[in-house]
């Protein structure tokens, strides 16, 4: 997911475009005597691998709480009988290190409260690291992953 | 099947249910308003399994477009599904306008909108504000004009002397949650809200119908004149939102923008740079109230 | 051994700009993707001119009008050169020989 550019507190006057004005460089006292073109302001080139471009993402995370009450299936209900790692990989029942299903669905809202900290309900520590792996690795297509994609907060 | 049919502003939906309940509270809550021959939207409230329309009803929220992954709600709920179900196609299918997710009121002629996350406060505000000398406009969805206005002494087609489109009205029940509940009980006649729904994904939900005056005038649009970003419940603040982070978050505060294309990036890029945006904090609704009409005071 | 890498600014057709006080927004019509560009990007494309140009060139323009920093600029605006190519906002001419 794309970082927001962090914007400067204060805002330039709405109605303004283009590029800001020159900033001052040498001394102050010259100001008066120098013309536009002479002054010329510090361009910010940013760091190698700083990227400065943001490119806008389809969005459903904000009003995903006033159109859909979602559940999130662990695992897909393809998949029932298989067991989940601790990685979140979906694996032969009685792999050792894995763990049974928890043999109900979470809800939108458990796996927000999980993802924010908190426990998903009924489950252990190694448990609920292991069935927010297999969240967090849901792709398009599968039970869950439109209800989990409608969690992400853009912050 | 019972059926149920509404226009809201732009768009008229229908409601199909297998159950009677949740049309006849739609029909009363929604009594004032008109009652179109033609509608845009079905929404429908289906059994979640065919034996779940007798034992624990149970119901799946359907309709035109839809999301996977919805999970269903008890039929004492029924009234809330419908309304999700009418937000749903709105959210998904709605591309005559730009939708943002953000309530809005008027007053003088301009249009105030007020955008965040479920939850920010905006429809507790929406509806304070509402009885509180502001026509009500919207709780959830404001509509952008995608075709942009223009001032009236400027004779040019220049794209830098435009001025942002217009909001349109959009007003449902407010759906009130949690602590906003109260907050209004106090206020309204107790025939313009619906049950209390306790125990939905939500928490407690409350419908509450629009004014009078915000239903008569649902087809007069305004020309926006402020934007606030409202957080309830956090020590009183103002900042100033700049244009381009404003952008930023409108963009994933609308479920159409990718969709609409040019017409939206030339729409919403317009509203950014012509009305101004703060960020607001407050503690409790008259706070809120008195931050905003502050700040509306001030704006140009 | 390889030439610099040279880029030409797309049609201008195929973009559609709005400044927005220190952040541009960009429309690019063919992919109807939103991007929001910092400086020094429009900076960069406005010294591009016609093309095809290099970063090194690109530099000594923008060496013009403003202060570059003292570390290495021909790297610096390469990388959002690459950058630009990937999301189709310029595209790739011949190596320079």
């Amino acid at each position: 997911m794309n970082d927001q550019p962090e914007q400067p507190e204060g805002s330039p006057d709405p109605a303004q475009t283009g590029a800001q004005g020159a900033a001052q460089n040498g001394p102050q006292k010259e100001a008066q005597r120098v013309s536009p073109v002479d002054r010329r302001r510090a361009l910010m080139l940013g760091a190698f691998a700083a990227s400065t471009i943001v490119s806008v993402r389809p969005a459903l995370a904000q009003t995903a709480g006033s159109i859909l009450n979602c559940e999130i299936p662990v695992p897909d209900r393809t998949q029932t009988g298989r067991y989940i790692a601790t990685d979140g990989q979906l694996v032969a029942p009685d792999t050792p290190g894995a763990f049974p299903p928890p043999g109900r669905n979470f809800t939108g809202e458990e796996v927000k409260q999980a993802l924010n900290g908190r426990t998903l309900p009924g489950a252990t520590y190694e448990q609920n690291q292991a069935y927010l792996n297999y969240i967090r690795r849901l792709q398009a297509g599968q039970s869950g992953f439109t209800c989990y994609a409608s969690l992400q907060m853009p912050r | 099947m019972h059926e149920f049919r509404v226009r809201v502003g732009p768009a008229a939906f229908r409601v199909g249910s297998a159950w009677k309940a949740p049309i006849d509270a739609l029909r009363r809550l929604y009594g004032d308003y008109p009652e179109p021959a033609l509608v845009d939207f079905t929404v429908r409230l289906d059994p979640a399994r065919p034996w779940r329309r007798y034992v624990r009803p149970s119901v799946l929220i359907a309709g035109d477009f839809m999301l996977p992954d919805a999970a269903p709600l008890p039929l004492a709920q029924g009234l809330l599904a419908a309304e999700m179900g009418m937000n749903m196609q709105m959210a998904l299918g709605w591309r005559r306008h730009l939708l943002l997710h953000a309530g809005a009121a008027e007053k003088d002629g301009r249009a105030l909108v007020m955008t965040g996350h479920s939850g920010s406060g905006k429809s507790t505000m929406a509806a304070l504000l509402g009885e509180g000398g502001w026509r009500f406009m919207s709780d959830e969805f404001a509509l952008l004009d995608l075709g942009l206005g223009r001032r009236a002494d400027d004779k040019t087609a220049a794209a830098a002397s435009q001025e942002s489109g217009a909001i349109l009205p959009f007003p449902r029940l407010v759906s009130l949650k949690n602590e906003g509940i109260g907050a209004m009980e106090q206020r309204v006649p107790h025939w313009r809200l619906g049950p209390r729904l306790r125990g939905t994904p939500k928490g407690d939900v409350r419908h509450l119908v629009p004014p009078a005056a915000a239903i008569a005038k649902m087809d007069v649009p305004a020309a926006p004149r402020l934007i606030v970003f409202p957080r309830f419940g956090e020590a009183r603040a103002v900042r100033t939102v700049a244009p381009g982070e404003l952008f930023m978050r409108l963009t994933q505060a609308s479920t159409n923008y990718v969709a609409l294309g040019q017409a939206g990036f030339a729409a919403l890029a317009h509203f950014c740079q012509t009305v101004p945006a703060r960020a607001i904090d407050y503690r409790n609704g008259e706070e809120g109230v008195e931050l905003i009409e502050r700040l509306w005071e001030e704006a140009p | 051994m390889d030439g610099e890498l040279l880029y030409t600014r797309v049609p201008d057709e195929e973009l559609l700009w709005h400044p927005l006080g220190p952040v541009t927004l960009v429309y690019h019509v063919r992919s109807g993707i939103t991007h929001i560009v910092m400086e020094p990007v429009p900076e960069i494309l406005a010294a591009m001119g016609a093309g095809p140009i290099g970063a090194a060139a690109i530099a000594v323009n923008l060496a013009q009008r403003f202060d570059l920093p003292p570390t290495d600029a021909n790297a610096l605006i390469g990388a959002r050169l690459a950058e630009l190519e990937t999301l189709g906002l310029i595209e790739r001419a011949a190596r320079r020989a």
